[in-house]
């Protein structure tokens, strides 16, 4: 059962249990019931939330430890190729690896955030067991190898998040952006699903590797394969919230719970990723596909349109929330680069630049948001002038909110910077110029509003003084923590950047 | 045993920038809270740095050397390789002492200088000091050239900082900013140059097979031989001849030489900076930021000896710096002017040398003006302290008998800058003007830069003496004079030290008493003999040779040597008889319009000042132009455009779900036709 670790990266049948393996998701899984198990042994919310949000903290925390762990040991990397699990339905590789652990890190931080948030509401136990079944639901779909265990991981994260935006069931605000949410979610759903139809009367096969083998002599189908493929690529489009399935954004981030928002925002637009990068990486790269159905082409439309309009909204944004829910598209846009510049000869280097921005991104985003999570918590509004002169009643907070803001400005006080530039340099290095000006624009603009945080907290006199009950702790640690791990990736990014590149290239293998 | 203690020496020789690096923290944070303002921990981190020098000294010694990257700032692929590295080789090591010895002993100095003086801002004061240190430091163990550029550049931020300490007062804030400005000018050549070498190597590193004057060589011999497809063939040399664009790259890297090293015409910065404080002056002289100039030369030298031209602008700039600074010194009234002037004279022979084919003369006196210069600073610092911070000779005189220890300091520090036997500028300038000379018998440009650093000698031992004379004999010609200010030990250690050093250092490389007895003495020469391929001086020679085209003239060092003494002592024993009587007369005023002419420096501020406002504010109301229309008009259009589509954006979001999917829907729909018009699906 259990062959050593070491040895399994030899050979092409690793001798380790599945289970170990798949440690990351099932310890989600098992937290996810545990807590079930602890809420019906103590249903009283207001005693038990340091029992409940510390369990799901843990559980979190030892999916992510099983995750670097298993990383580090070269599970399904190396020669011995990935691990294929139950038929090929699951995949564990390094890319898989790779997002498990920024999953498991956001779900960390915004669990740790959520204990002083939700502190004194009820439903606690519901929160945290929703949240860790979408966790786990993005474990899988970082993990499927076929089109079913993608649908299937994809709704299982999605159905989780669209009950949790809704979580403040008395607050019209929520309830309205989770309804939308799920109507859109389940438009998006319908498309998707009706591409994977279509694909698989082109090819008769769900499986990412059958679909490429299938697909490498090229097809009569042409048009449906092409409907099929961009479907598809719809459905992940509204999970990384890319123009124009991003409507559900905005309106979701904003109403929902700003912990909430801060893990849709990171680990679930991470998630869409992930899962789009398998599927067209694997199973639609063959030439054949790309010469009829230019995706490349789509995924190119599909960036410079969401990074652009996520941007341009953004700068005109007066409340803070909605302003980074703004941005979060338009990062989303710097990320689609990675798709769009496939198939240019450096499949690696695109493909890592834009995993290596997503885990930045997972704590500079999450950080941000728990930011604002902070400043719901000290009732202080919602809009740019509201936060004016937190600086000198929090300056701790205050400080890692500005290394959040230069960060996703693309500033140099953050890995933000790094990452952003691995983007630019794939986008130049495959000869996508325009690409790499509309990023530069972009990042050019969203500076302005960035800084305008920045400002409000540090040089503007505050209107009315503010008075701030309380300096909760797991907030603070989440927020705190974040914002060290941001500035810490900026001299480390190479420690992350070589296992991205590395785990990127062995999709092309 | 042997290998592990020489792995572990370089293992460590990082902690010799960031020990200087740690002061600058410590000082800048905690100064406020610690005695002496941060100076302890200064003085402990510098001294720290030149034990470790010193250990690896030893270790290069033993014939070790170390070439290794530290650390990477880009891992990307197909990127340009920007890392901080290690290269310690004999050059390398030898700087490291001489600049953690100067900073050291400076350090100590301005305990005297600044601290029992009751200055103000002393944290500020000791954190620059060690930032400078720092910045010089890691400059000297460089191993690529991206990285000497930006510990150029910051070693260029801490002279601002340190020149302008005194801000409330007038001059310092802008003689900082002439200085940062002047060498910045000098910077944008660098900084091109830099990009060009990434450009047409790949890598900028100094040592080993990969590094760029390994590549240039091998490129200029395939071309040689006449195989096109050869070494040239790899590079992009855009377009010129390998030779032409190699020459182009050392001009544009001597950019960033000149401003630092402040040879003509971007000297003009070095006298303004006269105006910061005493130790500075002498840190920035003998140690730092005007060696970095002269040191990077050095550092790539493999690189300059192939072009012969450069070789040949360098010492023509050189000689010609040398002879025209040392003019102006003679007219000088202010102590630290008559320094400043030699400084860049002294610089002017450096840079001689080099282009002479004279490595060696050059590294040679670049450390035995590192010693007498500050030694000199360090002396007019401390007469400074003793007259009440007094600067004008004028005022001075007779100051022999009531600060002995600076005196007798004082005379060895300008016995060596005036080239007189046995000090230590003797035997190196001496051997410059050698070098210059057997190479230039072939080379009218080389020969004229020896004639003008011979003439220059004369100038050299005049200001020399005359700055004795009128500080330290006669008598006193003010109140302050006559009782002056007693010195505390800080200032004194310093000086005794420096003035040994001054006196003996010469005698590592006597050249004309080796050629003379035929005795292996020339230490120095051997030590840059070993070290790592490439980089050392036989290879220098042949490269020389062969490439370069230059060749020795055979001649004996004696003749030249004694020439040189002869003419020293000429321009030292004219100062002693127009100044050496109880009362000197203002000799020079005899000299009329000319006095005139020195005295304002050639007019070089004017004419560069004219320059900048003539064409440099056309070009700068040109670019504000272009900036207010064109740039901020399409950053204001972007904005305006931003937040007018903002608005429609936002009316997009509308708030209603069913519009939403429609979009969507319709989204998808362009996505469809898009693509599939591309792909040709409809057909």
């Amino acid at each position: 059962m259990t062959g050593g670790l070491g040895v399994g990266v030899l050979q092409t049948a690793p001798p380790i249990g599945d289970w170990v393996a798949l440690a990351p998701v099932l310890l989600l899984a098992l937290t996810a019931l545990a807590l079930f198990v602890i809420d019906s042994v103590d249903p009283d919310d207001a005693s038990g939330g340091g029992a409940l949000a510390g369990t799901a903290a843990v559980g979190t925390l030892l999916a992510l430890v099983a995750a670097i762990a298993l990383l580090i040991a070269g599970i399904g990397q190396g020669q011995g190729g990935a691990l294929r699990l139950y038929g090929g339905q699951l995949i564990v590789d390094g890319m898989a690896l790779f997002f498990t652990v920024i999953f498991t890190s956001v779900a960390t931080l915004v669990i740790v955030a959520s204990y002083d948030y939700l502190r004194d509401r009820v439903y606690q136990a519901e929160y945290y067991v929703l949240m860790l079944l979408a966790t786990t639901g993005m474990a899988l779909m970082a993990s499927s190898g076929s089109l079913a265990t993608v649908f299937i991981s994809l709704e299982l994260a999605s159905l989780p998040s669209y009950a949790l935006v809704a979580f403040l069931k008395d607050n019209r605000g929520s309830v309205e952006a989770g309804i939308k949410y799920f109507l859109i979610g389940a438009l998006s759903s319908a498309i998707f699903a009706y591409g994977i139809s279509l694909v698989y009367g082109a090819t008769g096969r769900l499986g990412l590797e059958a679909i490429a083998r299938s697909l490498s002599g090229g097809t009569q189908l042409v048009g449906i394969l092409g409907v099929g493929v961009l479907m598809v690529a719809g459905g992940f489009a509204f999970k990384t919230a890319s123009v124009p399935f991003h409507f559900w954004a905005p309106e979701a981030y904003e109403g929902a719970p700003a912990p909430v928002s801060a893990f849709l925002s990171s680990a679930s637009k991470a998630a869409g990723f992930v899962v789009a990068f398998r599927v067209f990486a694997v199973a639609f790269s063959p030439e054949a596909v790309v010469a009829s159905v230019d995706w490349t082409l789509a995924f190119w439309l599909l960036a410079a349109v969401t990074m652009t309009l996520g941007n341009f909204a953004a700068a005109t944004q007066d409340k803070v929330k909605r302003m980074l829910a703004y941005s979060s598209v338009g990062h989303a846009g710097y990320v689609l680069i990675g798709l769009a510049a496939l198939n240019s000869g450096q499949n690696g280097l695109v493909l890592g630049a834009s995993m290596i921005h997503l885990l930045v991104y997972g704590f500079m985003n999450t950080g941000a948001f728990l930011f604002v999570a902070l400043a719901e918590y000290w009732e202080v509004g919602r809009t740019f002038e509201d936060y004016n002169g937190l600086g000198t009643q929090a300056p701790i907070a205050c400080v890692a909110m500005t290394v959040f803001m230069f960060s996703l400005a693309g500033l140099p006080v953050g890995g933000g910077f790094m990452s952003k530039y691995f983007i630019l340099v794939g986008a130049v290095g495959t000869g996508h110029f325009l690409l790499a000006a509309l990023l530069l624009i972009n990042s050019a603009l969203s500076l302005y509003y960035y800084s305008r945080v920045v400002r409000s907290l540090w040089f503007e006199e505050p209107a009315n003084s503010i008075g701030i009950e309380g300096y909760p702790l797991g907030l603070y640690a989440a927020v705190v923590g974040a914002a060290v791990v941001t500035f810490l990736l900026l001299p480390g990014i190479f420690l992350v950047s070589d296992a991205a590149i590395s785990a990127a290239s062995a999709l092309f293998v | 045993m042997a290998a592990t203690s020489t792995a572990f020496a370089f293992e460590v020789a990082p902690a010799i920038a960031i020990l200087p690096l740690a002061s600058f923290v410590i000082a800048l944070f905690a100064g406020k809270y610690l005695p002496k303002g941060g100076a302890l921990a200064g003085i402990a981190a510098t001294g720290g740095s030149l034990l470790l020098s010193l250990w690896i000294a030893l270790t290069v010694a033993g014939g070790a050397t170390y070439n290794e990257e530290i650390y990477s700032l880009v891992t990307t692929p197909n990127s340009f390789d920007l890392h901080f590295g290690l290269l310690l080789d004999p050059l390398s090591a030898l700087m490291l002492v001489i600049v953690s010895l100067v900073s050291f002993l400076v350090h100590l100095f301005s305990l005297g200088y600044m601290n029992d003086e009751g200055e103000r801002g002393l944290p500020r004061y000791y954190a620059g000091l060690g930032l400078f240190s720092f910045s010089m430091l890691a400059f000297v163990f460089a191993d690529n050239l991206f990285m000497s550029f930006v510990f150029f550049e910051l070693v260029g931020l801490c002279s601002w900082l340190l020149i302008g300490h005194w801000y409330r007062e007038e001059a310092p804030p802008s003689a900082a900013k002439k200085a940062f400005l002047v060498t910045r000018f000098g910077d944008y050549f660098f900084l091109v140059g830099v990009v060009a070498i990434f450009a047409t190597f790949g890598t900028t590193l100094f040592a080993g097979p990969e590094s760029f004057p390994t590549l240039a060589e091998e490129a200029l011999a395939g071309a040689g031989g006449g195989e096109a497809g050869g070494g040239a063939g790899e590079l992009s040399t855009f377009g010129f001849g390998p030779g032409t664009w190699f020459t182009v790259l050392g001009f544009l890297v001597l950019g960033g030489v000149i401003g630092k090293s402040a040879q003509f015409p971007l000297h003009t910065w070095l006298p303004d900076a006269m105006e910061g404080p005493t130790p500075v002056s002498a840190l920035i002289h003998a140690a730092t930021m005007v060696a970095a100039g002269v040191y990077l030369v050095a550092r790539m030298y493999g690189f300059y000896a192939l072009s012969p031209t450069a070789l040949a602008v360098i010492a023509f700039v050189g000689g010609f710096t040398a002879l025209f600074a040392a003019s102006m010194a003679v007219v000088k009234r202010d102590i630290k002017q008559v320094l400043a002037y030699s400084t860049i004279s002294q610089y002017g022979y450096m840079m001689l040398g080099l282009g002479a084919g004279g490595y060696v003369a050059a590294v040679f006196h670049l450390m035995t003006h590192a010693f007498f210069k500050a030694l000199l600073f360090l002396g007019a610092g401390a007469v400074i302290i003793a007259m009440h911070h007094r600067q004008d000779m004028w005022e001075m005189g007779g100051l022999k008998e009531k600060l002995p220890v600076t005196y007798y300091a004082f005379l060895a520090g300008s016995l060596a800058l005036a080239g007189i036997f046995p000090f230590a500028g003797f035997w190196s300038k001496d051997e410059i003007l050698y070098e210059a000379l057997i190479h230039g018998l072939n080379d009218p440009l080389l020969l004229g830069g020896y004639l003008m650093g011979l003439t220059a000698i004369v100038f050299t031992g005049f200001y020399t003496f005359r700055m004795v004379l009128l500080t330290f004999h006669g008598e006193p010609r003010t109140h302050t004079a006559r009782n002056p200010h007693s010195l505390g030990w800080s200032v004194k250690v310093p000086l005794v030290v420096l003035g040994v050093l001054a006196t003996v250092i010469g005698l590592i490389n006597m050249t004309p008493v080796a050629e003379a007895t035929g005795l292996h003495i020339e230490y120095l020469h051997t030590w840059l003999e070993h070290g790592i391929p490439g980089l050392t001086v036989e290879h220098y020679d042949e490269v020389l040779e062969t490439v370069a085209g230059y060749s020795a003239a055979s001649l004996s060092p004696l003749l030249p040597a004694v020439l040189s003494l002869a003419l020293a002592l000429a321009g030292a024993g004219l100062a002693w008889a127009l100044y050496s009587g109880p009362d000197p007369d203002h000799h020079t005023e005899r000299l009329g319009d000319i006095r005139t002419l020195l005295m304002n420096n050639y007019y070089q501020d004017e004419y560069q000042v004219w320059i900048a406002e003539t064409f440099g504010t056309g070009v700068a109301r040109l670019s504000d132009r272009f900036d207010q229309s064109i740039v901020d008009g399409a950053v204001n259009g972007i904005s305006e455009v931003s937040l007018l589509s903002g608005d429609r954006i936002r009316r997009i979001q509308t708030g209603i779900v069913s519009n939403y999917a429609t979009l969507l829907t319709l989204g998808l729909v362009v996505l469809l036709l898009s693509v599939g018009l591309a792909g040709g699906w409809f057909l």
